[in-house]
C-alpha cells in the first residue's frame, strides 16, 4: 500500500511543491491538478505523504480551491496563524475596494469570479476620461497593500495587478501579454468575508442594499 | 357536386390569394416605417401617404387606439417582428391551448358532417384546416420553447443588469408553467374518442400530435430545470455582490475594526488554518557517483565571466580591502549601488538609466571607475534569471584600433520586468 502510494506521489511532485510553497490550486491555476484532486484516494495519499510535515490538504466549502493546512495546530502554528489572520484583515478593505472598482469600471453584473479575464489596459482606458475612477485607482494603488509610488495611472494600474498576481488572486498566462485571469483564491477571500460577517455578527444584510444602509 | 363546389369556390379562393399577396407586399414596401413603429411608441406618419396609411390600417398591420392617439403597430404585427428578429425581451410566449382544442373539436365535427354528406371537397378543406390548426398548435409550442432556449443560452444577455436578469428569469419560469399547464389540457383519451375509427384523423390527432407534444413536454422540463439552476446562480451572484459592498462599507465606517483571534480558539476554524509556506530546497551533492558527470557538464556550461580587464585592474584596491574602515567604505559603496538598482527597478522610464549620470545626480563622492566596477560586480552577482530582468547596455570601445581590449565608459540599465 505505502509503496503504491509512493509510486503515485512521484508524478505529483510539482503539485506537492506548489502546495508546500503555500500556493492555492484551483481550476484556473492548474486545471489538470485540480481535476486530479477531485479523487478521494489521491487526496488521502497526499495527506499520508504530508503527515510528517504536519500538514494536510484542505479546501474551501465549495471545493473550488485546495491549499495546505496544519495537521496539528501547535503553539508555533497558532502564532503563525494569528499573524496571517492579522494580514488578512488588514488587506481586506483594499481588496474589496478593488473588486468593487473593477466591477463598476468594467460595468460588470457581478463580483469577479474565478476564470474571469481582466486586462489592465481596459481598466486604464476606462479610467482615463473618468476623474472619479482615476482618483479611486490612485487612492487604492497608493494604499500600503498595493504600495505604488508612481503618479502615473499606467504605473499604478500595473502595480495593482502585479501585487494581485503576487498574492495569487490573478494569474498571467503569458508573461509578455497583459491579460490576467482571476483564480479560485478569490472564492477563498469571499469565504473569509462571509465568515467574519457571521462570526462577528456584523450588521451586513444579505437581503438588500437599502436595508443595509439603514443599519449602518 | 364536388365539381360544382370547385367552380363556386374558385373565385373566392383567388380573391383571398390576391388580397393576401397584396397585403403581405405592404409589409415589404413599408418595412422602414413599420420597424420605426416597432422601436418607438408610435408609427411616424411623415413620408406615409394617406392612401398607404389607409391600406396599412385596412390590412390590420396598424391601428389607431382612439381618435386622439397616434397610429401604432397591431399586436400581431409587433409579435411577428419580435419573432422574426428573435427579440427576446418582447417575444410573446403563448400557446392558447384551450381555444385551439375548441377549434379542433369544431373542425372534427364539420369534417365528420361533410364525410357523412359525401361532400369530399368540403371534407378535404376541413382536413386541411384541421391540419393547419394542429401545425399551429405544434408551432406555437416549438416557438415558445425556442424563445426560452434563446434566452437561456444567452444568460438573458438582452438585459444587462443582474436584477433585470433575475426578473426575466422569473418571467420565463412563469411562462414555462403556463405552457406546461397548456399541455396538461390536452387529453388524449378525449381525442381518441373524438377521432373514433377514422384512420386519417387518428394519425393526425393521436400518433403525430402525441409524439410532438411529448417532445415539447421533455424540452419544457429541461428548460425549467435549467432556468432554476441559472436562477440559483444569479442569486449567488447577487448575494456575493451584496456581501462585498456590505463588508467594504462596514470596514470604511469602522476603520479600527478587529475581529476575534480565531487562531487562539481551541478549535481553529477550517478557513483560518493555512499552513506556513515551506520551500523544498536542494543543493548540488557529490556523494552519488553518477551525478558527477551531470554536475561537471553543468559547471562547464556556466556562462563564462567576461568583463574588461581594464576595470578589474582599476578596481583592485576595493577588492583587497581588509581593514575595518575599508570594509565599512566597501559596505557603503555596495549600499549606494543597491540603491541605484532599486532606483532603476522603481523607475518606470523607458530610457535606460546611466550609472554615471545617477552618480552625479545623487551627489555621491565615489570615483567613477570604482562606482562602475561596483555596478558591474553587483550585476554579475545576480542570478541569471534576475540578470535577464535588466536591459544591460554597456558603453564601451576598443582600447585602440590594434588592441582589442575593451574599455567601459559607462553602463546604462533599464528594468525590463521579470519574465
Amino acid at each position: 500500500m505505502s509503496e503504491i502510494n509512493l509510486a503515485r506521489m512521484l508524478s505529483h511532485g510539482p503539485l506537492l511543491e506548489r502546495l508546500l510553497a503555500g500556493e492555492f490550486v484551483c481550476a484556473v491555476s492548474d486545471e489538470s491538478a485540480f481535476r486530479q484532486l477531485q479523487d478521494d484516494s489521491l487526496r488521502e495519499a497526499l495527506d499520508a505523504y504530508l503527515r510528517p510535515l504536519n500538514r494536510r490538504l484542505a479546501s474551501n466549502d465549495e471545493g473550488s480551491v485546495y491549499f495546505l493546512a496544519w495537521r496539528q495546530v501547535d503553539d508555533a502554528a497558532r502564532e503563525q496563524l494569528s499573524r496571517q489572520l492579522n494580514d488578512t484583515v488588514n488587506h481586506l478593505l483594499p481588496l474589496l475596494e478593488w473588486l468593487q472598482l473593477v466591477q463598476e469600471a468594467l460595468g460588470r453584473d457581478a463580483v469577479l469570479a474565478p476564470g474571469d479575464v481582466l486586462k489592465p489596459g481596459e481598466l486604464q482606458a476606462r479610467s482615463e476620461d473618468n476623474p472619479s475612477l482615476r482618483e479611486r485607482i490612485e487612492r487604492l494603488a497608493t494604499d500600503s497593500f498595493f504600495g505604488s509610488q508612481s503618479e502615473q495611472l499606467d504605473a499604478q494600474v500595473k502595480q495593482v495587478f502585479k501585487r494581485l498576481k503576487e498574492h495569487g488572486y490573478l494569474l498571467q498566462p503569458h508573461s509578455d501579454r497583459q491579460v490576467y485571469r482571476v483564480t479560485g483564491k478569490i472564492d477563498y477571500l469571499i469565504d473569509w468575508v462571509r465568515f467574519i460577517r457571521d462570526e462577528e455578527q456584523l450588521p451586513i444584510d444579505t437581503q438588500g442594499e437599502a436595508s443595509q444602509e439603514t443599519l449602518l | 357536386m364536388s365539381q360544382l363546389n370547385d367552380a363556386q369556390n374558385a373565385p373566392l379562393e383567388s380573391r383571398l390569394l390576391t388580397t393576401g399577396v397584396e397585403r403581405l407586399a405592404l409589409i415589404g414596401r413599408h418595412a422602414d416605417v413599420l420597424m420605426q413603429g416597432y422601436t418607438q411608441d408610435e408609427v411616424p406618419l411623415e413620408g406615409l401617404s394617406s392612401n398607404a396609411l389607409r391600406k396599412l390600417l385596412a390590412a390590420r398591420l396598424l391601428w389607431r387606439p382612439d381618435e386622439h392617439s397616434g397610429v401604432k403597430l397591431t399586436p400581431k404585427m409587433r409579435e411577428l417582428i419580435a419573432d422574426m428578429v428573435a427579440d427576446e425581451s418582447r417575444r410573446q410566449v403563448n400557446a392558447d391551448v384551450a381555444d385551439t382544442l375548441e377549434q379542433i373539436r369544431t373542425q372534427v365535427a364539420s369534417y365528420r358532417e361533410s364525410s357523412q354528406l359525401g361532400d369530399y371537397w368540403q371534407q378535404e378543406q376541413q382536413l386541411l384546416r384541421l391540419r393547419q390548426t394542429v401545425d399551429d398548435l405544434n408551432g406555437r409550442f416549438a416557438d415558445a420553447i425556442d424563445s426560452l432556449w434563446q434566452r437561456l443560452n444567452s444568460d438573458f444577455g438582452f438585459v444587462s443588469r443582474l436584477n433585470d436578469k433575475v426578473r426575466e428569469n422569473e418571467r420565463a419560469q412563469k411562462q414555462v408553467v403556463r405552457l406546461l399547464d397548456g399541455l396538461a389540457l390536452i387529453d388524449f383519451d378525449e381525442l381518441i374518442d373524438l377521432v373514433g375509427s377514422d384512420g386519417t384523423l387518428r394519425k393526425l390527432l393521436i400518433s403525430q400530435l402525441q409524439q410532438q407534444l411529448s417532445q415539447h413536454f421533455t424540452s419544457l422540463r429541461e428548460v425549467q430545470s435549467r432556468l432554476t439552476e441559472l436562477m440559483a446562480r444569479f442569486r449567488r451572484m447577487q448575494a456575493r455582490s451584496r456581501l462585498v459592498s456590505g463588508m467594504a462599507a462596514f470596514l470604511r465606517e469602522h476603520p479600527g475594526f478587529t475581529p476575534g483571534n480565531y487562531a487562539r480558539r481551541s478549535e481553529v476554524p477550517e478557513l483560518c488554518n493555512r499552513a506556513a509556506p515551506l520551500s523544498a530546497a536542494g543543493s548540488a551533492a557529490l556523494d552519488h557517483h553518477h551525478d558527477m558527470a551531470l554536475l561537471g557538464s553543468l559547471l562547464k556550461n556556466l556562462p563564462s565571466v567576461t568583463h574588461s580587464p581594464e576595470v578589474t585592474a582599476a578596481a583592485g584596491p576595493t577588492v583587497m580591502a581588509e581593514s575595518a574602515m575599508v570594509a565599512a567604505r566597501q559596505q557603503a559603496l555596495k549600499q549606494d549601488v543597491e540603491n541605484f538598482y532599486l532606483h532603476v527597478v522603481d523607475s518606470s522610464a523607458d530610457e535606460p538609466l546611466s550609472a554615471l549620470a545617477y552618480l552625479q545626480a545623487s551627489e555621491l563622492t565615489w570615483p567613477e571607475e570604482i562606482w562602475l566596477y561596483q555596478v558591474i560586480a553587483e550585476f554579475q552577482g545576480l542570478g541569471q534569471h534576475e540578470q535577464q530582468a535588466f536591459d544591460w547596455q554597456p558603453k564601451e570601445s576598443k582600447a585602440s584600433p590594434f588592441n582589442d581590449v575593451r574599455l567601459i565608459h559607462d553602463v546604462a540599465l533599464r528594468f525590463a520586468g521579470i519574465a
